[in-house]
């Protein structure tokens, strides 16, 4: 019963997303990988609020079948209450009439099972793509780094041609992922390689964390409040997303 | 024999759930237990965790990551910045995280200084240690706040930190900026640790402001440890899961302590911890609304007993202490040990069936004192004053 009345509230949500995407087309930003996705998200959503755009984000765990959709209706989850949900389907129709949709949507993209992706993708078409990281968290449920590997090459893929794809050098898995996408590709991390941008120096202070940036023969000088290495590469990745913005021919609104 | 741990003694507050237990119609308001149930969130997190099969087998010792970057993003919410990967632990409730702190930061002989009354526990974790407890007496008058005069005297070469409990149990008193600020003073010019235990921080009555941490001072960050423990504030004090950060400076000591001592925290309560920082947060706002509804309650038949106790308003937690005013009791058939507090606390198990906590329990300056959880059902609460008003006639 559980699975049958998951099963249609899954498939109702994501036919209203998609007819709700179709009337308002913001551009899409999908944040994947096994870690870093939150505070990614959380700095692209930062930079595009400076900008003076509208931006919505999902909301913590809301990165899967059912909480993708959620997210971008901008409604809450009933969670495991059947009462808790009644009022939310009524909400999620009501959602494809509601104004003022932001012009961006900054989603994380979790994948946990094999084929995860793919129903993501289903929904949303992402013009930006940026992963940070392939690892063994979340392995348990492939059979294989290079089963979980396919979900982010499909990602890689159905990236728009005419969007980019911005992906850490530093991890191989990532930085094979630019083989099978036809957007443009932007490298960040910490090696040493030209094109990149590319992480020189990190100075741990007592009230966050100073780094030097190099791209193309300029170095800048970074601070962040925050502390570890993630969120270096968090902000630098931001970096790179807003070099996509303003150097090539995108259309905003 | 037993060196280690013949000064140790069971916490009065498991000792007085024990004695109630021989009483079939008991009103228990001593054990700080939460009357609701874990959100269904919670549950449905460790159901799906459990279905997946990943909960059998260990975690990185600090705790699962997912956890700890979840922790990250609360913690920043909060104004506090800590590297999920080097500087937070995710421990097994907050007292292993208490023990793993001070074998770490501490030598046998070093002293801590505890503001009193406060939780019973601290004593003999700073005792199993092999460091000594200095207690340092709240000014009851002042609402129980700090007198910083008295903190500084109390401060000798041997002492290593300050350990405070801020909201504190049992007075439900949450310390000011500026009390907290004059105690970072001091650390700072005495080369002091400063062990925040902030289990009660969701819960603020006044609803004034969010409850100020020194762990959100960034020149504080290798001096403050600060420990939360999911317990209270999601209802799982049996899953025993909590977390503390510091400056990995410190946390990579605290570690290896903690590593020898559990491995890593169940990893099953973990999973529920992540179901608590993802989809919990509503449950903690009614447990604080329903809280709220109970202190006001409880202190409203206190002030039916003003010839029998004096209290001062809980601003957090959920406990009150109230100071017995009224001395002249026939304690006679009454075995307890030499204290004003345990005679009442054990005449009024045996004469209403009502479980206390004696005040001393929680330090000198408790003396005197009573401590009552309104964690429990209003209905509780109620049937426990009925009880108690009947014996005061």
């Amino acid at each position: 019963m559980k699975f049958f009345c998951k099963t249609i509230l899954k498939y109702y949500l994501k036919y209203v997303t998609k007819i709700v995407l179709a009337i308002h087309r913001p551009t899409v930003v999908a944040i994947s990988g096994s870690s870093n996705k939150t505070f990614i998200r959380d700095e692209i959503r930062k930079i595009l609020e400076i900008q003076g755009k509208t931006v919505r984000a999902n909301p913590k765990n809301f990165n899967t079948e059912i909480g993708l959709p959620l997210a971008i209706l901008n409604i809450p989850s009933g969670y495991n209450s059947y009462r808790a949900w009644l009022p939310i389907i009524g909400k999620a129709f009501w959602a494809i009439f509601q104004k003022n949709f932001p012009e961006f949507l900054v989603l994380e993209l979790g994948v946990s099972q094999k084929g995860d992706m793919r129903y993501l993708l289903s929904i949303i078409k992402p013009k930006i793509s940026i992963i940070c990281e392939i690892n063994q968290r979340y392995i348990e449920s492939f059979s294989g780094m290079d089963n979980l590997f396919l979900e982010y090459q499909y990602l890689a893929r159905q990236t728009l041609q005419s969007g980019a794809l911005i992906l850490n050098y530093d991890n191989a898995r990532v930085r094979n992922l630019s083989k099978k996408s036809r957007a443009q590709v932007e490298y960040f991390g910490k090696t040493k390689k030209t094109g990149i941008f590319q992480i020189e120096k990190i100075e741990k202070q007592e009230n966050g964390q100073k780094f030097w940036l190099r791209h193309e023969n300029e170095i800048q000088e970074f601070f962040t409040p925050r502390f570890g290495e993630h969120n270096i590469y968090a902000v630098t990745a931001g970096k790179v997303f807003e070099y996509i913005l303003n150097f090539t021919k995108y259309e905003i609104s | 024999m037993f060196e280690r741990t013949k000064d140790l003694r069971l916490s009065v507050i498991k000792q007085m759930e024990l004695r109630a237990s021989k009483f079939p119609d008991v009103i228990s308001l001593a054990q700080g237990v939460p009357s609701f149930d874990t959100p269904s969130g919670i549950k449905r997190r460790i159901e799906l965790a459990l279905q997946k099969g990943v909960v059998s087998k260990y975690s990185l010792s600090p705790g699962l990551l997912e956890l700890r970057e979840l922790i990250e993003v609360k913690l920043a919410e909060d104004n506090m910045f800590y590297d999920f990967e080097k500087e937070i632990i995710v421990t097994a409730g907050s007292i292993e995280g208490i023990t793993a702190t001070l074998f770490a930061i501490t030598n046998s002989g070093d002293e801590i200084i505890i503001p009193e009354p406060t939780y019973t526990s601290y004593r003999e974790v700073i005792t199993l240690c092999g460091c000594v407890p200095i207690f340092v007496g709240l000014n009851e008058e002042k609402g129980w706040s700090f007198e910083l005069e008295k903190f500084e005297k109390a401060i000798t070469p041997k002492t290593k930190a300050i350990f405070y409990c801020n909201p504190n149990n049992p007075t439900g008193t949450i310390y000011s900026r500026e009390q907290l600020l004059g105690l970072a003073e001091l650390a700072k010019k005495h080369n002091l640790f400063l062990i925040s235990d902030e289990v009660y921080k969701d819960f603020t009555f006044a609803r004034k402001e969010k409850i100020f941490s020194l762990a959100e001072i960034p020149e504080l960050r290798k001096r403050v440890i600060r420990l939360f423990s999911f317990s209270k504030s999601y209802a799982m004090t049996g899953y025993r899961v909590g977390y503390l950060h510091c400056d990995e400076s410190v946390t990579q000591e605290i570690l290896k302590v903690h590593d020898s001592l559990v491995t890593c925290a169940p990893v099953i309560s973990q999973y529920g911890a992540m179901g608590a920082l993802e989809m919990a947060q509503k449950d903690v706002i009614f447990f604080n609304d329903e809280y709220l509804k109970r202190r006001d309650l409880i202190c409203a038949r206190l002030d039916k007993l003003k010839n029998i106790f004096s209290y001062v308003r809980p601003e957090s937690a959920y406990y009150v202490f109230p100071k017995i005013i009224k001395k002249d009791f026939d304690f006679s058939s009454i075995e307890a040990p030499e204290s004003f507090s345990f005679k009442f606390a054990f005449w009024l198990l045996e004469k209403a069936q009502v479980a206390v906590v004696p005040g001393v329990a929680f330090g000198p300056s408790g003396e005197d004192h009573i401590r009552l959880s309104f964690g429990r059902t209003e209905a509780d609460i109620n049937r426990a004053f009925d009880r108690m008003e009947k014996i005061f006639k």
